[in-house]
């Protein structure tokens, strides 16, 4: 599209500067995440909030009491090793005998109550922060670089350098190394874990809270929603490195600063996070070990890679799921219009959740990219639809949408385990939104898609309260009857077998990945449906509509509920979207409800209410 | 838990008209008094989540327009209330406010939501549930057509993009255009009205990038623009990320001028720091207008609260004054509402000189901009080239 | 050589700089009893995984039946009819004992899969959700058989067919993946230390129901260090030491080859029952801390 001599005659250097600027941010955060791999084997997803910390700490100190900059570094260093040493006391030493899964969901807890928390005590308003730095620059190319970006590519090196003589060369740093390698034994040589777990918890932790500070200052800007975007550019450059290598964290970080800047050179800012996750992807299939790495085995994962823990379910007993069913079928009766609609939703949501468990509950495969399916749904119908499709035949089409996209997109990750099939399907979840915003001419882009016809069935109108309630209420108990009888069917043992063992499964002749594909079609089917639905009762949808968020949400639920429960699913979805309605007035700590239950959950419960299925 | 609420809106009122009081005691000593049952807008919009800083800009705004109204005697004697919902600017939960708003024959009307996501998930119930969605943040240009119960006095793009461009390109001088723009239904929108309008000025849009709205890094989209070559940079972007851009446009030792739209609101003054000297804006709502409806507003404002009121809180003010003058002249009732505002002319408010809404688009029409330059911290007129 | 149903000629496969299995050839007959034994990290578990499509080797070739098996991958291992437990045992610990054995069965399924390309997975689901008549009867069949075969490990599983199998004794589990193996009909059973870990009872009666299977008449492969089993059960025993063959023939002239004697002398003592010890050839045990690469955590696990 461009020919070879305007290629050449593009800025690179200024796109090169750019992107080292840019990626020495990116490989601050990574040097505490691949720390952190390194010992516990662990995404961290709170080491993002723990970097909002350190940017609301530096922003007190330094315009709140006005102390000079060198006290402010010592101060937020301090107390973010505190929040990181918090993390691994509360969220991962409890979890010390569950499956690896566990503390990966802890952290995400984690991460939504401490950002909840600076939320509430210092207000969502973005705020300047600014310091007495030398204000002199320094002419590269065509543009300039200061001393504070000097200082985040200092920083991020001399602490790499730091942490690697302090692993290779100190004896504390041997019994982390000792750890990572097997914690058992470690344990057995007499190094004790929980110190070394902690002090690397703390170390991390006071790396991300020194980087919110330093990029806080680059950008005179702290935001408290930023972080999750920075944690996940940090989680891409310790892929791209080689998940427990520090220095290789360095190198991921710059890397992905340079594809990005390049990127936007050739194609525009718009497609940034598209080539940051692309790379995810493409990094995790095929250089799992990282480009620093000779290897190209993926590193070893835990036989049984699963949340599932060794619990019997608890079956509700048949009277009472139709008396449920009694209650939920005459509850518009009442004639609370509210009341109605906020169980509409919770069934709407039931329904993503049923597929969500499916997949992440009775496979194994834990998705936090499941509003990706939802999204084709949603968009697959109402494009149809307000191009004169039939509104009953458009739902139907938003399933099969969903169901045959979604698979064909997940295919490539079905070969990878446990955490792995978690980041990944975040990073399909992001392309897939990023895809719509980006694809004007089939999308409409950001504007989405208006005027979407409303609910109806072969020209039955359904667009009432109450008449849309039934409806919904109908296909999520429809949809939660087929599943029970799939897994009930030789299809039910076949998924949990490979859930609990894929080698010993596919020893017995399992073909794992087409009965992966089985699930991520029939849960694919049942998201789809419940986006379309969702797209003809709100008559408007955009990118935004199935966000990160609401992938959060729906694996909350089904935890909540027993992954791969299927009444669990529906019961974890109605707690999850009415009691919050139930308790508006405490709105304002909606999320921090979320977060600590979800905490709480996976240390005291982490079969979930129902039990796993 | 509908009592709590109730109880809340009590307190709250029972605290207005404490300040009231206090009000009518130093200043206005003839102030009506207003009784009986109170008349109620239904306000949907972000308390808490990632957009409570703008809930919170138009409560103060609401409720210093209920402390005039109230004070000159209400709605024919009753007293105007509203009750505020959160909706964490989430369509899920905005379509359920929408359910408890419609069938709450309390409500007169109702006021939200933020975003156009949100609110226009709500408008085919409000649509068919007769009752008046009124959507004072939303530019989505489909935002009124869902049906004739959604209404917005936010300033349409359509008329606001010619006059920026208009700004931009006569007075500013700028031919060659570099325009970054947030890839939202706002920004696009914009975006594309601005170019229309500058390329019929004769100027040439050398480059257009649209960017994310997480994005804090534009220095290789800023390289990007560069390369184009143009003579003046023009930001479709709220405050923050004017306030990024802006820095980084002179971190990267580009001195060419910049019009940014966030640049209006004082947030942005205080983000970009020095870089934000020189960046030029426009207001719909200018605080040093000489009218005295503004200076009033100002005033109070200042009064009540201890900052300038941003542009959020002069809506909020002025859309409660308005369905307010609205309800007087044409009553309380849902479909007086609605018939009202097609029928109202010649009302004075804080951002329009003259409020008339267009009856086919149900938006205003003839809006007013204040053009500005951002100056050690604050803002001036723009008083001709060279400045 | 003729009759042989099993064939492997020069087998062999590398990690990093070991060989851990270094050009092993191997046959066994129709009905035969052929036990492979030898020290720890022999390289006897990776040959295993070898024949059996969980590991892929880097050079040799694999015959069953005249049919050319190399590298396939483990589910088409299962389809025609190699069947084999694991060393450490690896049952599904959420399903029941039934199920674990149904598992077993899941090559066998005939109407509830379907082999139609393109539609296939939707007759599958559909199959599934609607259980036509065929389906049900032959599921029917499945667990009357799978309830036989748990029958025959008499009263240590049959009380116990509905419990999941995480609630199972050790021993117990070790049995659930013979019944398991069983329910797959195989051509050639491989069993990987099936009384590892086991007690003298435990193992005499592992030992008993072996001893059955031999006499109906199974062609068997087995690993296992308990050298009186070996001798008692084996028609042929062969000897592995640094991945290479040392000595091969019946279990008297193995157990005096002179080579044998001195490759467990030179490592530890014969025999014994190690139930947590691992071969250390197996690849999850390769740990790089590489300083060069600064890296630190595990790498490798093929078997992983």
């Amino acid at each position: 599209m461009e020919s070879l001599s305007s290629l050449m005659a593009m800025p690179w250097l200024d796109y090169s500067i750019s992107g080292l600027v840019i990626g020495s941010i990116y490989a601050l955060m990574a040097v505490g995440l691949a720390l952190i791999f390194g010992v516990a084997n662990l995404i961290n997803f709170a080491h993002g909030a723990v970097f909002t910390v350190g940017a609301y700490i530096g922003w007190t100190c330094l315009v709140g009491i006005g102390l000079p900059l060198g006290v402010t570094i010592v101060v937020v260093a301090a107390v973010s090793g505190a929040a990181g040493a918090l993390i691994e006391w509360l969220a991962i030493r409890p979890l010390n005998r569950q499956s690896r899964i566990a503390p990966l969901l802890a952290t995400i807890g984690v991460a939504l109550v401490l950002d909840q928390i600076i939320h509430i005590v210092f207000s969502p308003t973005p705020r300047a922060l600014s310091a007495n730095i030398p204000d002199w620059r320094l002419q590269i190319g065509n543009g300039t670089i200061g001393a504070i970006d000097i200082t985040i590519a200092l920083t991020a090196i001399l602490s790499a350098a730091a942490l690697y003589a302090f692993l290779f060369r100190t004896k504390l740093g041997m019994a982390v190394r000792a750890t990572a390698q097997d914690d058992d034994a470690a344990k057995q040589m007499g190094v004790n874990i929980n110190a070394v777990n902690m002090t690397v918890f703390g170390i991390a932790g006071a790396l991300g809270g020194i980087a919110g500070l330093l990029v806080g200052l680059y950008y005179n800007s702290i935001d408290p929603n930023a972080s999750f975007q920075m944690m996940l550019k940090g989680m891409v450059a310790i892929v791209i490195g080689g998940m427990a290598n520090v220095p290789g964290a360095i190198g991921g970080g710059l890397i992905l600063g340079l594809i990005e800047s390049w990127g936007i050179g050739l194609f525009g800012a718009s497609y940034r996070n598209l080539f940051a996750f692309v790379v995810l992807l493409v990094m995790l299939l095929f250089r799992p070990n990282g480009i620093f790495s000779r290897g190209k085995e993926r590193p070893a994962e835990p036989m049984t890679g699963t949340f599932v823990t060794q619990t019997k379910a608890v079956t509700l007993p048949k009277p009472l799921i139709w008396v449920l069913i009694g209650i939920a079928v005459i509850l518009p009766m009442a004639n609370m219009p509210y009341i109605t609609q906020v169980m509409t939703n919770a069934y709407l949501y039931g329904l993503a959740a049923l597929a969500l468990t499916l997949v992440s509950g009775t496979v194994g495969l834990v998705s936090i990219g499941h509003a990706a399916l939802v999204a084709i749904g949603a968009y697959a119908s109402a494009l149809l639809t307000t191009k004169g499709l039939p509104v009953s035949l458009g739902i139907v089409i938003g399933g099969a949408a969903a169901a045959l996209l979604g698979t064909a997109l997940a295919y490539p990750a079905f070969r990878l385990r446990g955490h792995y099939v978690a980041i990944g399907t975040l990073a399909l979840g992001e392309i897939v939104s990023l895809v719509i915003l980006n694809w004007e001419g089939v999308t409409n882009g950001a504007l989405g898609v208006f005027a979407i016809p409303p609910l109806e069935i072969f020209g039955f109108p359904l667009y009432g309260t109450k008449a849309s309630y039934w409806f919904v209420l109908a296909l999520m108990l429809l949809m939660a009857g087929l599943q029970v009888r799939l897994l009930k069917s030789h299809l039910g043992r076949t998924w949990k077998a490979i859930r609990e063992d894929t080698v010993a499964a596919e020893t017995y002749g399992v073909a794992s990945n087409y009965y992966k594909g089985l699930a991520f079609g029939f849960a694919g089917f049942t998201a789809g449906i419940a986006g379309a639905v969702t797209a003809h009762q709100w008559s408007f949808i955009n990118y935004d509509s199935f966000n990160l968020l609401f992938s959060v949400l729906i694996l909350t639920m089904a935890i909540l509920g027993g992954l791969g429960n299927v009444s669990g699913a529906i019961l974890g979805a109605i707690l999850v979207a009415a009691l919050p309605e139930m308790f508006r007035t405490l709105a304002e700590y909606r999320m921090l409800f979320y977060g600590a239950a979800l905490i709480i959950l996976i240390r005291f419960r982490p079969q979930g209410l129902l039990g796993s299925g | 838990m509908d009592d709590f609420r109730e109880r809340a809106a009590l307190s709250r009122r029972a605290f207005g008209s404490l300040a009231l009081w206090a009000m009518i005691a130093a200043a206005a000593p003839l102030a009506a008094q207003t009784s009986g049952e109170p008349v109620y807008i239904g306000v949907s919009g972000p308390v808490t989540g990632p957009h409570a800083q703008y809930g919170a800009q138009w409560k103060q705004g609401f409720d210093l327009a209920l402390e005039k109204i109230n004070a000159d005697g209400g709605i024919d004697g009753r007293p105007l209330d509203y009750i505020f919902e959160d909706s964490q600017n989430d369509p899920r939960q905005t379509i359920a406010i929408a359910q408890k708003f419609i069938a709450d024959q309390k409500i007169a009307v109702e006021v939200g939501d933020f975003s156009s996501t949100s609110s226009m998930a709500a408008s085919p119930l409000y649509q068919r549930g007769r009752l008046v969605q009124f959507g004072f943040t939303n530019s989505h240009p489909d935002f009124t057509k869902t049906g004739d119960y959604m209404w917005s006095n936010n300033v349409p793009q359509s008329e606001e993009q010619p006059l920026v461009a208009r700004h931009v390109v006569e007075d500013l001088g700028m031919k060659k255009i570099a325009l970054l723009y947030l890839n939202s239904d706002w920004g696009k929108t914009s975006k594309d009205l601005f170019a229309e309008a500058a390329t019929g000025l004769g100027a040439e849009i050398v480059a257009e990038e649209a960017y994310l709205g997480d994005e804090k890094d534009f220095r290789a989209t800023l390289v990007r623009a560069r390369e184009a070559a143009p003579d003046g940079f023009v930001l479709v972007s709220y405050y923050n990320d004017a306030a990024l851009i802006v820095r980084q446009i002179r971190d990267l030792g580009i001195d060419l001028p910049i019009y940014a739209a966030g640049a209006n609101s004082p947030e942005f003054v205080s983000l970009a720091g020095e870089a934000g000297n020189g960046v030029h804006t426009v207001m719909n709502f200018a605080p040093m207008s000489p009218r005295p409806v503004v200076q009033d507003f100002v005033a109070a404002f200042e009064a009540e609260y201890g900052t300038a009121p941003s542009h959020f809180s002069a809506m909020a003010y002025d859309t409660f004054n308005l369905l307010a003058a609205a309800m007087r002249q044409y009553g309380t009732g849902r479909e007086d509402i609605k018939d009202g505002l097609g029928k109202i002319s010649g009302l004075e408010s804080v951002i329009f000189p003259e409020v008339a809404f267009d009856p086919g688009t149900r938006r205003i029409s003839s809006p007013a901009v204040t053009e500005l330059v951002v100056q050690d911290g604050g803002y001036l007129p723009y008083s001709g080239p060279g400045q | 050589m003729s009759d042989a149903i099993l064939t492997a000629t020069g087998i062999t496969r590398r990690f990093g700089g070991i060989t851990a299995v270094d050009g092993v050839d191997l046959h066994v007959a129709e009905g035969e009893f052929l036990s492979v034994i030898g020290p720890n990290g022999a390289g006897k578990t990776t040959l295993f995984n070898l024949i059996s499509g969980q590991d892929r080797m880097d050079g040799g070739k694999v015959t069953l039946e005249g049919r050319d098996i190399t590298n396939l991958s483990p589910h088409k291992m299962a389809e025609i009819g190699v069947a084999r437990t694991f060393q450490h045992g690896r049952v599904f610990g959420n399903l029941t004992v039934m199920d674990n054995v149904l598992i077993g069965c899941h090559v066998r399924l005939k109407a509830a899969r379907s082999r139609v390309p393109v539609i296939g997975p939707v007759l599958e689901l559909g199959k599934a959700l609607i259980q036509p008549r065929a389906v049900r009867e032959e599921e029917e069949a499945m667990r009357e058989e799978a309830r036989a075969i748990i029958a025959t490990f008499g009263e240590r599983l049959a009380p116990r067919i509905d419990n999941p199998t995480y609630s199972l004794s050790y021993a117990n589990r070790r049995r659930v993946e013979i019944a398991r193996a069983l329910a797959l009909h195989p051509r050639i059973l491989i069993l990987d230390e099936p009384t590892a870990g086991m007690n003298e009872s435990e193992t005499a009666e592992m030992q008993e129901i072996i001893a059955g299977l031999k006499a109906s008449g199974r062609t068997i492969l087995l690993i296992e260090h308990k050298l009186n089993m070996v001798m008692q059960l084996s028609d042929r025993v062969m000897a592995m030491d640094d991945g290479k063959v040392i000595s091969h023939g019946t279990p008297t002239e193995v157990r005096n080859d002179p080579k044998v004697i001195e490759a467990y002398l030179g490592h530890s003592s014969i025999g014994g029952a190690r139930p947590a010890a691992r071969d250390s050839a197996e690849p999850q045990e390769i740990i790089t801390v590489g300083p060069a690469q600064g890296r630190i955590g595990r790498t490798g696990g093929a078997e992983a």
